[in-house]
């Protein structure tokens, strides 16, 4: 098992070698469920790590303690170098995220999402026009910038929230499940700004179960399962492939005959 | 024929679930000014709330039905027209109006009402049954404001255009503006009572200022870096753009002292219970005892500016700052 990665490994995070997120024997139970325990974590500026594992092992609870969006029950959780817990406004201000429910208002359009977002980080009005027409055409959403959220597709909702993320030109990035339900092309348009974010020292920390785009695009791999972390390491360090190593650590998939299906053909 | 009769099953129950929505018209706090103060005399009001209602009432059930997933399911072109021709029968309105039709026969002014309700429910029929264009223009429309929360308050007051509050208090500060210019003068204690009216029709929305923004608008709350008061005046600044203008015809300083005592109360349920609300509804308030507070408040806040001092509308000002204060802490609290 990779545990403790020295940051240097990561050649493709060529900005710093400073931890933009450290994670210190963080822990979240509610009631007698623990969803994470004692997890320790760390990822430096300008890497894309990708955190897997399965449905309820404890991704999103963590990424709520990242996002200063949950508290942990114990331990410490350094995003930016400010304390998530302590200051959770702060840290608003610094980070970008992609929520798994995309968090969209019924009621505003592609375009307006972008120009509140401008608005409340504080960027001028110019500014935001400018850089939301530049993610609007990267990310094929011209024709949809009038079209209200409750109307566009899951696709157009998820390349919206995914241009909310990105326009304040966060110092991290926190995205819940970005490949999930998207076209491949567009899935390719969002590899590729999220590879060019992270050239320019952006740290991007990402869960997904495609695990064909993870192994493209993530610097560093970290597995959980049941709320314990099970592999910390970069893509290089992987003794199999991802897909593999994922079943044999994570979870065996177990494949069973339907019956009713009749008789195979062949 | 099977199959329609289980799709035609399947629209029922879900025609009956929606129906239980408009049970929301008894947490509704113009339902109750009505009920409790005008009683015999609200014939006029329930005209105009059976009115509003009866629009989102004369929908198509056929619409709940996904067009994707009608043209993937395996119907012939006899189950497609069982469906178009049973689908209306759905709709209880639908069995009134047979009804109505069979008692009013010979009868000349029910024919006439059976003609006003039926023409109501078949143009609202058809229209619901035609593709939606894609502008929704109106919505589109809604105003600039300055300051960073610009997009919030816009986003806002499309929900409030999306409750049936708003359309009854416009209906009623319409009927107002026309009695002004053709009508014969009216007492000035006559545009008290109906400024207290058209707040009050408004007013449940104040208790339930999140309601609409689903889990969605709430998620993106909790990443927004604004503070919980921010949030709240985004909410109170498109509750007061879309009220204003309603009282212009009645009584306008009244009007924003009834307006702002209505949010300050309203805080503590929209914050501490919020429940989520249907679109094309009446708001549904706190519960009954929050709607009376709320419309003892408001009634004493336009008596008293009107009768009295504008000093009350001051000290409603006043209120209204110290609640935005108080609930926008516990909006970060509960928004965690």
């Amino acid at each position: 098992m990779g545990e403790g990665l020295a940051t240097s490994r990561f050649a493709a995070a060529p900005v710093t070698m400073e931890d933009m997120i450290s994670c210190r024997n963080l822990t979240r139970r509610f009631g007698e469920f623990t969803a994470v325990n004692g997890l320790n974590l760390e990822v430096a500026a300008g890497a894309i790590c990708a955190f897997l594992g399965p449905n309820g092992a404890g991704k999103s609870t963590t990424v709520k303690m990242m996002t200063g969006l949950l508290a942990p029950t114990s331990g410490d959780v350094i995003v930016c170098g400010l304390n998530a817990a302590a200051n959770p406004l702060e840290l608003k201000r610094r980070i970008g995220v992609l929520p798994e429910d995309l968090g969209l208002f019924d009621d505003l359009t592609v375009e307006e999402h972008l120009l509140l977002t401008g608005d409340i980080y504080g960027i001028t009005r110019q500014e935001t026009k400018a850089r939301a027409s530049q993610l609007l055409h990267a990310l094929s959403l011209e024709h949809g910038r009038r079209t209200f959220a409750a109307s566009c597709s899951h696709g157009m909702r998820k390349k919206t929230a995914f241009a909310m993320a990105l326009l304040p030109n966060p110092a991290v990035l926190f995205l819940d499940e970005p490949f999930e339900a998207i076209d491949p092309v567009t899935a390719k348009i969002m590899r590729d700004l999220l590879q060019s974010v992270a050239r320019h020292g952006v740290t991007v920390f990402l869960t997904s179960h495609i695990l064909s785009m993870v192994e493209r695009i993530a610097h560093q791999i970290v597995m959980i399962r049941k709320g314990t972390k099970v592999w910390d390491s970069t893509v290089g360090e992987l003794p199999q492939s991802l897909e593999d190593h994922y079943f044999d650590l994570v979870e065996t998939p177990v494949v069973e005959e339907l019956e009713w299906l009749g008789p195979a053909r062949s | 024929m099977a199959r329609a009769r289980a799709i035609l099953s399947a629209l029922a129950l879900a025609y009956r679930r929606d129906w239980t929505a408009f049970q929301s018209l008894a947490g509704n706090n113009f339902f109750l000014i009505t009920a409790f103060l005008l009683r015999t005399a609200g014939i006029f009001v329930y005209l105009i709330m059976g009115l509003v209602v009866l629009f989102p009432l004369s929908t198509d059930p056929l619409r709940k039905i996904p067009p994707s997933r009608l043209a993937l399911w395996p119907l012939d072109r006899r189950d497609r027209w069982v469906l178009r021709l049973a689908s209306p029968w759905i709709n209880p309105l639908t069995w009134g109006l047979a009804a109505l039709a069979v008692w009013g026969a010979g009868r000349t002014v029910s024919v006439g009402l059976w003609a006003l309700i039926a023409g109501v429910f078949a143009g609202t029929f058809l229209i619901s049954a035609m593709p939606l264009p894609g502008g929704n223009g109106m919505f589109r429309r809604v105003p600039q404001f300055p300051g960073l929360l610009n997009q919030l308050v816009r986003k806002n007051v499309r929900e409030i255009l999306a409750t049936l509050d708003f359309y009854t208090a416009l209906i009623l500060s319409l009927a107002v503006l026309a009695y002004r210019i053709f009508g014969p003068a009216l007492p000035p204690e006559a545009f008290m009572a109906m400024t207290v009216l058209v707040v009050g029709a408004m007013s449940s929305y104040a208790q339930c200022l999140f309601g609409l923004d689903g889990e969605g608008g709430l998620s993106r709350y909790r990443l927004l870096p604004v503070r919980g008061w921010q949030l709240l005046l985004a909410k109170d600044v498109a509750f007061l753009s879309v009220v204003i203008p309603l009282t212009l015809p009645l009584a306008l300083l009244p009007g924003i002292g009834a307006a702002l005592v209505a949010l300050a109360v309203g805080h503590a349920p929209a914050v501490e219970h919020p429940r989520p609300q249907t679109r094309w509804r009446f708001s549904t308030g706190g519960g009954l005892g929050n709607g009376v507070i709320q419309l003892i408040a408001l009634a004493m806040t336009t008596s008293g500016i009107y009768l009295t001092s504008t000093w009350f509308l001051a000290a409603a000002v006043a209120a209204w700052a110290v609640s935005v204060w108080w609930y926008g802490r516990d909006v970060e609290r509960v928004l965690g």
